[in-house]
């Protein structure tokens, strides 16, 4: 009786804890929402906390996380004051921000403490291990990337452009396969890019001329498209989804619900679509395994068939954007060749605060 | 008795009240010396500017010379201010206009002519060649001129023929195309012989000679760039009625066309090779936005080789004879008909920045020198100029302009007969070759 008395209460509290994570994502979902609804309400900061804090059951610590966030904004402000750009555009304020901001995630810094001792601030840096979040999904993290100050391109470039608002300019996040990169429009250079992960300004032929876009994409916006706000709120919204696909129970219906969502604000958004059609493929399996079929029996019964042709649709419209999948061996020689070819990809053209020479 | 020491406190409330009252009326002020304000008649101007400063406190020296400064600076800019209006009447915002020229006549005659064409349809021998006799003043004759290229056409069927090619494949009418423009070909029965166009190196540009970049220049001599060389390839395309695009990327042309599966090809004229998208891209000036807004890489439309067109007749007048009314009349066209073309919105920003800069000198201003820059603020008509020309080229660089220095622009050329460039070029030629094949077979 007693075992079953505590059996019954470890259920109790687990369906509990269950419920209790449902309602995070809900809950971020909501937020998320409101922002796309209600550009006022816009923070990228509190998006990306909202969709980490959901899937860490809503135990992020996001008061270190803010004072940390805090730390290196004092720190860019504090190289503003004591570095001066050689730029001369009207513009100067906005992009010696944006170059205060580049320094702080890739160089190491010289300070002094009020004691007047000499200690170096360390910079960022990329964490080639499990990039893609596949051994923990927390890698992908910007919460992981300022606590253990290794990231990837995903958490690089969102702690950028959190970075970025929180000194009141603004940032544009743009997609590569696999990849984000940051994009800033200057008076003097117009855009150019900011690649986090190995810390240069490329120019665009080194994605273009990988040969793993397709022009189409670009074309169609699909990649290298500086993104609004409201466009990277719908990344947000896939990375909620993607997150929550990761909990041992998770709802297919939410997961298409935020990729519709996506959708709706940035409708070119293949990830959101790749998504969708992966979600939907889930429900055709659970429909069948209810019926105790197999999926050769997909065409037998009106529901099925009808979310197959949809998927069919949807596929080929996601080939004619320009989308073609890159295998993930491919991404990081890729990554890689740049450092290689460092001299050939390189916009020579922007200005950045030179690294002390001491 | 009792009615009167009822009526006792009511005359006392009375009173009261009345104290009360009387209290609370304001008496007059007394006039206090802060409120005093003096009267000053506008017919004294001595008293109506006192000058305190010297009667409150010593005069500080450098208090007195900055005051002093100041006071010639404001004067200085009343009377800039003055002489800015009085020349301002005098100023001409137009540019001078070059149709006092006789020559330009043809210039007006051929754009009215070209006015004329359905944007949607029209042969671009026509209009190529309206283009070039009127900078040649119509010394060229158009039979002529036909002849060649029909003859031409002649011959790419008699080859085909000969070769065994699909005559209504538009893959083998290109890819013979193509071999006209880079192989010797003969055709020995009638012992007819033609070889390679070249490349020309010198003036490719057509600064020192505009009719460099003629097809007509290109006929007589076999040698042509960029610019004439896909054209021609555009009007025998015409001739034989293959399909053929004309597509642009930094300071370049070429030619894309498409087999019967919907596979694109590009066509590198000056060369002679077939080039990858890639080997494009790796010039390093085309941006996403340049793509996203399909003003390089992308195959033109009939009106938007029109405009192209207009571009080039309106750049021939500009080198000719100068920027004036003209050229923006002819530009405003070519952007009506292509709004993003990345040729028309420059020679726009040119054309917008010579005026600027002639209005400027009107009234003693160098426009390159920043320091005089600064006394434009005189003239709202001329900050209004300027800010209109920042505007377009602001336009130009949203379009995903970057400019590409001729230097960089003949390091790619040369790039693109690397040895990686011309394994791709093999390839596809040997492909070409089998699918030409296999088309036969079927």
């Amino acid at each position: 009786m007693k075992k079953l008395f505590i059996a019954f209460l470890f259920c109790a509290a687990l369906f509990q804890n269950v419920k209790a994570q449902d309602f995070l994502y809900q809950e971020s979902y909501n937020l998320l929402v409101k922002m796309l609804e209600n550009p006022e309400t816009y923070s990228f900061k509190k998006a990306v906390f909202s969709v980490e804090n959901a899937y860490n059951n809503g135990i992020l610590d996001t008061i270190a996380l803010n004072n940390e966030i805090s730390f290196l904004k004092t720190l860019s402000n504090k190289l503003l004051k004591s570095r001066t750009l050689q730029y001369q555009g009207k513009d100067k304020e906005k992009v010696s921000k944006y170059a205060a901001l580049f320094s702080v995630l890739n160089d190491s810094i010289p300070i002094k403490d009020a004691k007047d001792n000499d200690f170096v601030y360390v910079p960022y840096r990329y964490d080639f291990n499990d990039p893609f979040g596949h051994e923990n999904w927390k890698n992908m993290f910007v919460s992981k990337l300022l606590q253990t100050r290794k990231g990837n391109c995903h958490s690089l470039p969102y702690l950028y452009k959190i970075l970025a608002e929180e000194l009141g300019v603004d940032a544009n996040l743009a997609l590569a396969p696999n990849h984000v990169y940051i994009k800033h429009k200057s008076e003097k250079d117009g855009w150019y890019n900011t690649e986090l992960t190995s810390g240069i300004f490329p120019i665009d032929a080194w994605l273009m001329a990988s040969g793993y876009i397709h022009l189409d994409a670009i074309r169609n916006g699909v990649y290298m498209k500086a993104l609004s706000n409201q466009e990277s709120i719908a990344l947000c919204l896939v990375d909620l989804a993607q997150s929550h696909q990761r909990q041992e129970f998770y709802s297919l219906d939410f997961v298409i619900k935020c990729a519709d969502k996506a959708l709706e604000y940035f409708p070119n958004y293949v990830n959101a679509m790749i998504l969708k059609t992966e979600a939907k493929g889930k429900k055709i399996e659970n429909i069948l395994a209810s019926k105790n079929t197999s999926f050769s029996d997909v065409n037998k019964y009106p529901e099925t068939r009808k979310i197959l042709l949809e998927i069919q649709s949807e596929l080929t419209t996601i080939h004619k954007l320009g989308y073609r999948q890159m295998p993930e061996e491919m991404y990081l020689n890729w990554l890689v060749s740049l450092k290689e070819e460092r001299e050939k990809y390189t916009n020579k053209k922007i200005t950045t605060f030179k690294p002390p020479t001491n | 008795m009792n009615t009167k020491f009822k009526k006792l406190p009511l005359t006392l409330l009375c009173g009261l009240i009345g104290s009360i009252t009387f209290c609370q009326v304001k008496l007059p002020e007394i006039p206090q010396p802060a409120t005093l304000r003096v009267i000053t008649s506008n017919t004294n101007p001595v008293n109506s500017t006192p000058n305190r400063s010297f009667s409150t406190s010593r005069p500080n020296g450098m208090a007195v010379y900055k005051q002093d400064k100041k006071r010639i600076e404001q004067q200085q800019n009343e009377r800039k201010q003055i002489y800015s209006e009085l020349k301002a009447e005098r100023i001409k915002y137009s540019l001078p206009n070059y149709s006092n020229i006789e020559s330009t006549k043809y210039y007006r005659k051929a754009f009215d002519q070209l006015k004329t064409l359905n944007p949607n349809d029209f042969s671009i021998k026509e209009a190529t060649f309206l283009i070039e006799n009127a900078y040649f003043e119509e010394q060229k004759d158009y039979s002529e001129f036909n002849k060649t290229i029909r003859q031409t056409g002649d011959f790419l069927r008699e080859k085909m023929t000969e070769l065994e090619f699909d005559q209504n494949s538009n893959l083998a009418k290109n890819f013979m195309l193509f071999k006209f423009f880079s192989d010797t070909l003969e055709i020995k029965s009638k012992d007819l012989k033609h070889l390679p166009f070249k490349y020309d190196f010198e003036d490719y540009l057509g600064i020192k000679d505009w009719s460099k970049m003629f097809v007509t220049k290109l006929l007589r001599t076999g040698k042509g760039q960029c610019n004439s060389l896909p054209r021609l390839y555009l009007m025998l395309a015409e001739e034989i009625d293959a399909e053929a695009f004309l597509s642009l990327s930094p300071n370049h042309s070429y030619i894309k066309f498409r087999d019967e599966d919907n596979n694109w090809y590009n066509v590198e004229l000056t060369n002679g090779m077939f080039t990858t998208d890639s080997s494009i891209l790796q010039s390093g000036f085309i941006k996403s936005e340049a793509l996203q807004n399909g003003i390089y890489m992308q195959q033109m439309t009939n009106k938007q080789l029109l405009s192209q067109l207009l571009s080039d007749f309106a750049m021939g007048y500009a080198r000719k004879f100068g920027y004036d009314s003209f050229v923006n009349q002819v530009t405003n066209k070519a952007l009506e008909l292509y709004p993003k073309s990345i040729s028309a919105n420059m020679i726009k920003s040119n054309y917008l920045t010579v005026q600027f800069e002639y209005v400027a000198r009107q009234v003693g201003i160098n426009p390159r020198n920043h320091q005089e820059l600064q006394n434009i603020r005189f003239y709202p008509k001329i900050v209004e100029l300027l800010n209109s020309v920042n505007t377009h080229y602001k336009q130009v660089d949203n379009l995903g302009f970057e400019f590409m220095s001729p230097r960089d622009y003949e390091k790619w050329l040369a790039s693109l007969k690397e040895s990686k460039n011309k394994n791709d070029n093999e390839t596809m030629k040997k492909q070409f070759n089998i699918k030409l094949k296999q088309n036969l077979k079927n």
